[in-house]
C-alpha cells in the first residue's frame, strides 16, 4: 500500500520548468570573472530543489544529473572551481538537457540516455579537472575540510559582529509531505543561508493507532543566523507555499539591541527544550552576500496554482453571464409600470457589476510579458557567440501583462524576429567600428500598452533592410515588375510574402525564407498586425500590435436586413450617414466615398454576405468607417444599434472558416451575430481593387 | 554506512544476543512517505509487544519526515505504555536526517549527556 505519486506530477514538471528558468536567467546574470555569491547560491538551491523532487517522484535519471550539475555548482560556490565561459557553457547546456529530460519525463517518452551521459561526464571533468587545479591555490587560505560551526564562527571575520539572528516558525499544513514538498530539503536551503539551529515540536503528533501517515504533524522552530535578508530566506519557502505556514521574525537581541559577545546563546522562544549542539544542521560558512547585494524577487505576493482549465472554465461561465445580462436587459426594455424603473436600475447595477467581474476574470489570464521575454537573454548570447558578434540586449516593459494565450503564442515569432536581427541585422564587430558604431550591437525589445492593445516592438541598430536588393530579389522571382518602382513601405512589405528571402547563405538559425510570412501570419493569427520602419545604417524596428485577450471583445452591432453583425469597436472610426450622391463609381476600384478629404472604398455588406438589405440607396443607411491593416474603408450597413461587449465563439472550431468573420457570438435574445474580420475585410477589397 | 559504535551517533544499542526475530524490525533501505503506510502496518505489529522492541536501521539510505514522525509515534507509545525499544543499528542517513529535522532527542538518538 502506498500513496500514488503521480497525481503530483503534474504540479512537480510545472514547478520545475519554472525553476529552470529562473535558474538560466541567474546563471546569464552572473559575471564570469566575479560571480555574484548570492546568485550561485540562486542557481545551487534551484538545482537542489529539482533533484529533490526528482528523487521523490523516483525519476532517478535527472535526480542523477542534476545532482552532478549540483556538485560542479557546490565547487564554484566554494570557490573550489573557476566560473569560466566554458563551465558557464556547461551550465546552461545543462538546463537545456535538464529541461528536455523533465519534457520526456512530462511524456512519458524516454530521452536519450547518450546525451545525458555525455553532458554528465563532461561535468564530471570539470569538477575534478578545477579542484585539482584549485586545491593548491586554495590550500593556503582555506581548510580542507568544511568547518564546523564553532570553526566557522572562530574564523569569519565576522566574527566580531555576531550575525543577525532569525527565528522561523514552520508549520506544515495537511497536505505537505503528501505533495512531495519534503521539510529536510527546506530545512537544507536554509542552512544554505548560515547557521541554522532547529527545534522540533512533537505535542501533536497523535498515537500510532490515529496517525495518517502521509499527513505532518511535527511543527519546527528554527533559529538562523545569517546575513540573508528576510525576503531572501522565504525564498526557499516559495517551492512550500500554500503547504504550509511559516513566520519570519528577527530574533531581538541580535537585530535591534546593541551587539552581544559572539557567544550570545540563541532567544529562548520555542517551548520545547533549546536545541543541542549537536541538533543543529551540519554548520556551514556564513553566507558571504554582500548585505547590499540587490533583493532577488520584489513583492512575492502569495499566490495559488490554478489550471488553465479551470480559468477557461471561468470565463465561459462569465461569457455566460455577460449573455444572460445583456438578454435580461433586452427584456427589460419591454416591461413596462412601476416597478419597470427599479428593475431597470437593478439591472443596470448588474452590468456594472458583471463588467468588473468580467475585467477580474480576465485579470486572472493576465500574465507579465516578461516571461515571454525570459528566453531571449539566453538565444541572445548563444546566436551570438555562434554568429562571432557582440550583442547587447536591452529588455523593457517586462511587467505589460497581457492574455496567456496570446503570450504564448507571440513567443515563436518574437524568436524569428530577434533571431533576423542578430543573424542579419547587426553586423560584425569590424564592419561595426568601420561606420562608426560601436562594436557591441543593441538589440532592443520593448512591450507597452496603448488603449486596448499591447505594442511590442524589436528594434536593432544594425544596417537596416537593405532596399535595393529586396526589390532585386523581388524582381527577379517575378514579384515586382522590371519598370514597377514601389515606394519603401511597399518594399518592406515584400518580405513577408511566402519564401521571401535575401539571404546569401542559409543558415539554420535565419534565412531560409520562412521566417517573415510564418510571423506575420502568426501575429494575424492572434488579430495583431505587424509593421516595420527601418533606416539604412541605422536599424529596424518591428512594431507589433496585439489585443490583450482573445475570449471577448467590445463590439458596435450594426444590421443589414434582419441580420446583425459585430463590428470591432477598435476598428471603428467613425459611423456617418452620406448624403445621395456621396458615392463615386471608379472603373477599376469599385465604389468610393469623400472622406474627410481622402477617397475611403465602400464595401456593401448586403453584397458581400447575400442578405437582402432593407434598402440599397447610400442615404437610407449609415457607413461604418473602420480602419485595419493601417487602410481604411466604409462598411455600408442598414443600421447601427447598440454597443456591447460579445463573447467570442470560435467559427473555426463549431462550423469552418469564412473569409471576413472573425466569429460569432450569441446575442440577448439568443440569437447568432457573426464578428466581422475588419482586416480581412480590408485585404478583400484591396484584393478586388488590384484585380 | 555507520555502525551502532559510531560515537556521534549515540543511539541505544542493546544487547545482540537472545533477541527474538520476531522483535526486530528492519528497516529498509528507501524509508520515505511512499512506504509510509506499509511500515506504519509494521509498527502497529510491534506495538503491543511486551518484550523489548529492536530497531534495526543500518541499511537505511534515503529517510524522510514521514517515516522520522512515525518513528517518534512508535517510541513514544511505547514509552507511555513503558515498553522498551532499542535501537540495534543506524545508519548514518537516519542519524543526519533525525539531526537535520530536530527529532534526535524524541527518537532516543541524541547522544548522551
Amino acid at each position: 500500500m502506498g500513496i500514488d505519486l503521480a497525481q503530483f506530477h503534474e504540479a512537480f514538471f510545472e514547478e520545475s520548468f519554472e525553476a529552470l528558468e529562473s535558474m538560466e536567467a541567474s546563471l546569464l546574470k552572473l559575471d564570469v570573472g566575479a560571480p555574484d555569491p548570492e546568485v550561485i547560491n540562486t542557481v545551487f538551491r534551484v538545482a537542489h530543489s529539482i533533484k529533490g523532487g526528482a528523487g521523490m517522484f523516483n525519476f532517478s535519471d535527472i535526480a542523477s544529473f542534476t545532482h552532478t550539475c549540483e556538485t560542479l555548482l557546490d565547487g564554484v560556490r566554494a570557490g573550489r572551481t573557476r566560473l569560466t565561459t566554458a563551465v558557464m557553457d556547461l551550465l546552461l547546456k545543462s538546463v537545456d538537457v535538464m529541461r528536455e529530460m523533465l519534457r520526456a519525463a512530462q511524456r512519458k517518452e524516454s530521452f536519450d540516455p547518450q546525451k545525458v551521459a555525455d553532458l554528465q561526464f563532461d561535468l564530471e571533468v570539470a569538477v575534478a579537472k578545477n579542484d585539482v587545479a584549485a586545491a593548491p591555490a586554495l590550500a593556503a587560505s582555506a581548510p580542507a575540510a568544511p568547518p564546523s560551526a564553532a570553526q566557522a564562527a572562530a574564523a569569519a571575520p565576522a566574527a566580531e559582529a555576531p550575525l543577525p539572528e532569525w527565528q522561523i516558525s514552520v508549520k506544515p499544513l495537511e497536505n505537505m509531505l503528501s505533495r512531495g514538498n519534503e521539510p529536510l530539503a527546506l530545512f537544507a536551503a536554509l542552512a544554505e543561508h548560515g547557521e541554522l539551529a532547529v527545534t522540533a515540536s512533537v505535542e501533536e503528533v497523535p498515537p500510532l493507532a490515529k496517525i495518517d501517515p502521509h499527513r505532518c504533524y511535527v511543527h519546527w522552530m528554527l533559529s538562523l543566523k545569517s546575513t540573508a535578508s528576510e525576503q531572501q530566506i522565504a525564498e526557499a519557502f516559495e517551492w512550500v507555499e500554500g503547504d504550509c505556514d511559516y513566520r519570519i521574525t528577527p530574533a531581538a537581541p541580535a537585530q535591534a539591541a546593541p551587539p552581544k559577545g559572539p557567544t550570545a546563546a540563541p532567544a529562548a522562544e520555542p517551548p520545547s527544550p533549546p536545541a543541542p549542539a549537536a541538533e543543529a544542521a551540519a554548520a556551514r560558512p556564513a553566507a558571504k552576500a554582500d548585505a547590499a547585494a540587490p533583493a532577488a524577487n520584489a513583492g512575492d505576493a502569495g499566490s495559488i496554482r490554478v489550471s488553465v482549465g479551470k480559468i477557461d472554465e471561468l470565463i465561459n461561465t462569465v461569457g455566460e453571464v455577460v449573455i444572460t445580462q445583456s438578454m435580461l436587459a433586452q427584456l427589460c426594455a419591454l416591461v413596462e409600470g412601476p416597478s419597470a424603473e427599479q428593475l431597470r436600475s437593478g439591472l443596470a447595477q448588474l452590468e456594472r457589476n458583471v463588467r468588473e467581474l468580467h475585467e477580474s476574470v480576465m485579470r486572472v489570464r493576465m500574465l507579465p510579458i516578461g516571461f515571454a521575454f525570459s528566453r531571449f537573454p539566453r538565444l541572445v548570447r548563444d546566436v551570438a557567440q555562434r554568429l562571432g558578434k557582440q550583442i547587447d540586449l536591452k529588455l523593457t516593459g517586462e511587467q505589460t501583462e497581457l492574455d496567456k494565450t496570446v503570450l504564448e503564442r507571440i513567443g515563436d515569432p518574437l524568436v524569428h524576429l530577434v533571431r533576423n536581427s542578430i543573424d542579419h541585422g547587426i553586423e560584425m564587430p569590424e564592419e561595426r567600428v568601420a561606420a562608426g558604431k560601436p562594436a557591441a550591437g543593441t538589440v532592443h525589445l520593448e512591450a507597452f500598452h496603448r488603449g486596448s492593445a499591447i505594442i511590442i516592438e524589436v528594434s536593432d541598430d544594425g544596417r537596416g533592410l537593405d532596399c535595393d536588393r529586396i526589390l532585386a530579389k523581388a524582381r527577379s522571382r517575378g514579384l515586382v515588375g522590371p519598370s514597377e518602382t514601389p515606394g519603401e513601405e511597399a518594399i518592406f512589405e515584400l518580405i513577408f510574402l511566402p519564401g521571401f528571402s535575401t539571404a546569401e547563405q542559409t543558415t539554420d538559425l535565419s534565412g531560409r525564407g520562412v521566417g517573415m510570412d510564418v510571423v506575420r501570419r502568426n501575429i494575424k493569427s492572434l488579430g495583431g498586425k505587424i509593421d516595420i520602419r527601418s533606416a539604412r545604417g541605422r536599424g529596424s524596428r518591428f512594431t507589433i500590435s496585439l489585443p490583450l485577450t482573445l475570449a471577448i471583445v467590445d463590439g458596435q452591432s450594426v444590421c443589414v436586413g434582419c441580420e446583425t453583425y459585430i463590428v470591432p469597436l477598435v476598428s471603428i472610426v467613425e459611423s456617418l450617414q452620406i448624403k445621395a450622391g456621396g458615392v463615386n463609381r471608379l472603373s477599376n476600384a469599385g465604389e468610393v466615398i469623400s472622406f474627410r478629404g481622402d477617397y475611403l472604398p465602400l464595401l456593401r455588406l448586403h453584397e458581400l454576405f447575400g442578405v437582402e438589405p432593407r434598402s440599397r440607396a447610400i442615404h437610407e443607411g449609415l457607413v461604418v468607417v473602420v480602419e485595419g491593416d493601417g487602410q481604411r474603408v466604409g462598411l455600408f450597413v442598414d443600421d447601427l444599434r447598440g454597443q456591447q461587449q460579445v463573447v467570442i465563439k470560435s467559427l473555426e472550431t463549431n462550423y469552418g472558416h469564412v473569409p471576413g468573420i472573425s466569429g460569432a457570438t450569441i446575442l440577448g435574445d439568443g440569437a447568432v451575430a457573426l464578428i466581422l474580420d475588419v482586416p480581412g475585410l480590408i485585404r478583400s477589397t484591396s484584393r478586388r481593387v488590384a484585380a | 554506512m555507520s555502525t551502532g559504535s559510531d560515537k556521534s551517533s549515540a543511539a541505544t544499542i542493546g544487547p545482540t544476543a537472545a533477541i527474538k526475530p520476531d522483535a526486530v524490525l528492519r528497516l529498509p533501505p528507501q524509508c520515505t512517505i511512499r512506504d509510509a503506510a506499509q511500515l506504519l502496518g509494521q509498527l502497529l505489529l510491534h506495538i503491543e509487544h511486551s518484550s523489548p522492541v529492536y530497531i534495526d536501521a543500518a541499511q537505511v539510505e534515503r529517510v524522510d519526515t514521514a517515516t522520522l514522525q512515525l518513528l517518534v509515534a512508535f517510541l513514544h507509545d511505547r514509552k507511555v505504555e513503558q515498553r522498551a525499544v532499542v535501537w540495534l543499528d543506524c545508519s548514518d542517513a537516519l542519524l543526519r536526517a533525525a539531526r537535520a529535522l530536530g527529532l534526535s532527542r524524541d527518537l532516543a538518538l541524541a547522544p548522551a549527556g
